[in-house]
């Protein structure tokens, strides 16, 4: 009964601060529209590039240009709702502890990580959650599927376990900032690696294979449980490495953050 | 600006009827030896010495607050006041469970605020002057509401409360407009009444008067008084205003370099150490004062004996325990003529100017 309150207050908190966001684009229309179209921008010619590769080889790797896509699509997906809800980490980074700001979070009865994250939902994110969804519609036809009720749940699965990869990642690399003050490009190096993971991981040679998989695990976000669902495999491996590694990185994160917020020292005023 | 004041002045009055009695007042805050230490990277000037403190740190161990121990009783309202850089807001940061002490012990209503963090800031209101804690896109109404989702208050008692805010805080001319937009002194009452909407036991107020006019300064400090006396709430505040001081704290704890240097009445401090006197008299002409020779009269050193001619009025300030009054006057009068003459107790500026220039020795 607590938790469903709690649960209750914190999408009533979220409601709030999103329609507050969408009101904001109305107001800042410019910017927004430069941020969308720079970010179609670059999916497009990131596309492009594919397919011009692909109209010169038949395969990569074994992988057709089908396959390769919906691998592309599945990866932005999770990274658009990690960005769509968390994205306030990267200033916690940037400037949130720098300048002290962090006070205002400690001093309201509610978790700080929660504080910080509602506070600020990314509109932008929406846009690459439109080209993932769309890259997906556009593979699945050229695929043989299997499409049974499991592989929807475990689809589900896997993209909110993914999401929190990227979360888990932010918020380790974030919370470095209540010592260091100031992370910002520490997050944006590792963060970063997710590039990787857009494509298939066998293309690489093992150092970065094993980057990927076991240090950064951006793997698990796409091409593991991505390739359970276009060549088949072990479920056990592919989806359930991602929902291993999210928990890990995310009890990790929760762990350090905590332990940051009792070093935090402010800033002079 | 009438309403305001008399509504300030109604609460005064119902007030007094229904103060406490010494016996239910209770000890609040306690405080005690606390401390904070911040570690410091030291760093040679230039590109050269950053890059040199990054392979090889020096640390060094800056203390900010040394040894503090001071108590609160219930709806009391307590003036912090220090030099810039003393330690004021650090002490401040710890009482609100914002920085971690390194040592001491601190016990607000009897919770430690750095531990339970959560449950302990329901009871408390925070208010930093030089930053806002609130969303700076959010309309003043919606940050209201969310405050509302944040502390649990229930919808009746959060219209009751937006009621009595807006009545002492006359919020209702820019409640719809975006934090952003807002002016000083009005986001400093948009401040306030959001670290009040929870009903807080205790409120904290960071320097709520910095960088305000003098009729918005006022109207702060009345609906300061009306909050401390409509519901007996606790305030601590720092300030560099001394008529905050004087108009608010019965009491005040004065800190310097981490230390506690005075604690009590602002009366106390005033007889303690407020032996230093102005006289003032005009004289009925200017060319008469030039007669005057203090020095050779009385060889006192500058700092028990001090004077001042702008050309039309002449002014003496002066250690009262050195000279006395009549002797000074009989002086004056037997060597010139004055059309006006005037005594007066050094102000409480005065005093904390010459103790924070630690010309008064104080032994608190």
């Amino acid at each position: 009964m607590k938790l469903l309150r709690k649960t209750h207050r914190m999408f009533k908190l979220h409601r709030i601060f999103i329609k507050q966001d969408l009101k904001k684009l109305m107001e800042y229309k410019i910017d927004f529209l430069t941020g969308a179209v720079g970010m179609l921008l670059t999916q497009i010619i990131n596309i492009f590039f594919l397919s011009v590769i692909f109209s010169n080889i038949p395969d990569l790797d074994g992988y057709t240009f089908g396959q390769i896509i919906f691998i592309y699509g599945f990866a932005l997906i999770p990274k658009a709702i990690d960005h769509l809800f968390f994205d306030n980490l990267w200033a916690i980074g940037y400037f949130i502890i720098r300048k002290g700001d962090f006070d205002k979070y400690l001093t309201r009865p509610v978790s700080t990580l929660f504080a910080v994250t509602v506070e600020k939902f990314q509109v932008d994110a929406f846009g690459e959650l439109l080209v993932g969804i769309l890259l997906l519609g556009w593979s699945i036809p050229q695929l043989t599927l299997n499409i049974s009720a499991l592989n929807i749940f475990l689809f589900i699965i896997a993209i909110f376990f993914a999401t929190f990869i990227y979360t888990g990642v932010k918020l380790i690399t974030s919370s470095i900032a209540f010592w260091t003050k100031r992370s910002g490009h520490i997050i944006y190096m590792f963060y970063m690696i997710n590039d990787f993971a857009k494509y298939p991981t066998t293309i690489y040679n093992k150092a970065v294979r094993a980057v990927v998989t076991y240090i950064v695990p951006f793997a698990f976000t796409a091409f593991f449980p991505a390739s359970y669902f276009i060549i088949g495999g072990n479920p056990w491996y592919n989806i359930g490495g991602t929902v291993v590694m999210s928990v890990i990185l995310m009890a990790v994160g929760i762990f350090i953050w905590n332990k940051g917020v009792t070093a935090y020292e402010s800033a002079g005023s | 600006m009438t309403r305001f004041v008399s509504t300030c002045h109604l609460l005064a009055v119902i007030n007094r009827k229904t103060k406490l009695t010494e016996k239910e007042m209770k000890k609040l805050i306690y405080v005690e030896n606390l401390k904070k230490e911040f570690k410091k990277t030291i760093k040679d000037p230039g590109l050269k010495g950053s890059i040199k403190s990054f392979f090889k740190p020096k640390n060094e161990i800056i203390t900010a607050v040394k040894d503090i121990s001071f108590h609160v009783d219930k709806g009391e309202v307590l003036g912090f006041i220090g030099p810039n850089g003393a330690g004021k807001s650090t002490v401040i940061k710890m009482l609100t469970g914002i920085l971690t002490p390194t040592s001491g012990r601190c016990e607000i209503n009897g919770k430690i605020p750095y531990k339970n963090r959560k449950n302990y800031v329901k009871e408390i209101g925070v208010v930093f002057g030089q930053r806002t804690q609130l969303w700076w896109d959010l309309a003043l109404r919606e940050t209201y509401t969310v405050l509302k989702e944040i502390y649990e208050v229930d919808d009746e008692s959060y219209k009751k409360r937006m009621a009595f805010l807006n009545e002492v805080l006359e919020l209702d001319d820019f409640i719809t407009s975006p934090v952003r937009t807002l002016s000083l002194g009005q986001r400093m009452r948009a401040d306030i009444a959001a670290s009040l909407l929870h009903s807080p036991k205790v409120l904290f107020l960071d320097e709520p008067t910095i960088g305000l006019d003098v009729v918005v300064k006022d109207n702060i400090r009345k609906a300061i008084k009306a909050i401390n006396s409509e519901e007996n709430t606790t305030v601590i505040l720092t300030t560099h205003d001394l008529q905050d001081v004087e108009d608010l704290c019965g009491r005040i704890v004065m800190i310097d370099k981490g230390s506690k240097v005075f604690d009590g009445k602002i009366s106390d401090l005033k007889s303690r150490y407020g032996s230093s006197r102005e006289l003032k008299f005009i004289p009925e002409n200017p060319d008469s004062v030039k007669s005057l020779d203090f020095n050779k009269e009385f060889n006192l050193k500058s700092e028990d004996m001090a004077y001042e001619n702008d050309g039309v009025t002449f002014s003496v300030r002066f250690n009262n325990d050195k000279i006395g009054v009549e002797k000074l006057l009989n002086y004056i009068l037997s060597k010139t003529h004055v059309k006006d003459i005037n005594v007066s107790d050094a102000d409480i500026e005065e005093i904390i100017k010459g103790i924070y220039r630690s010309e008064v020795k104080l032994d608190a």
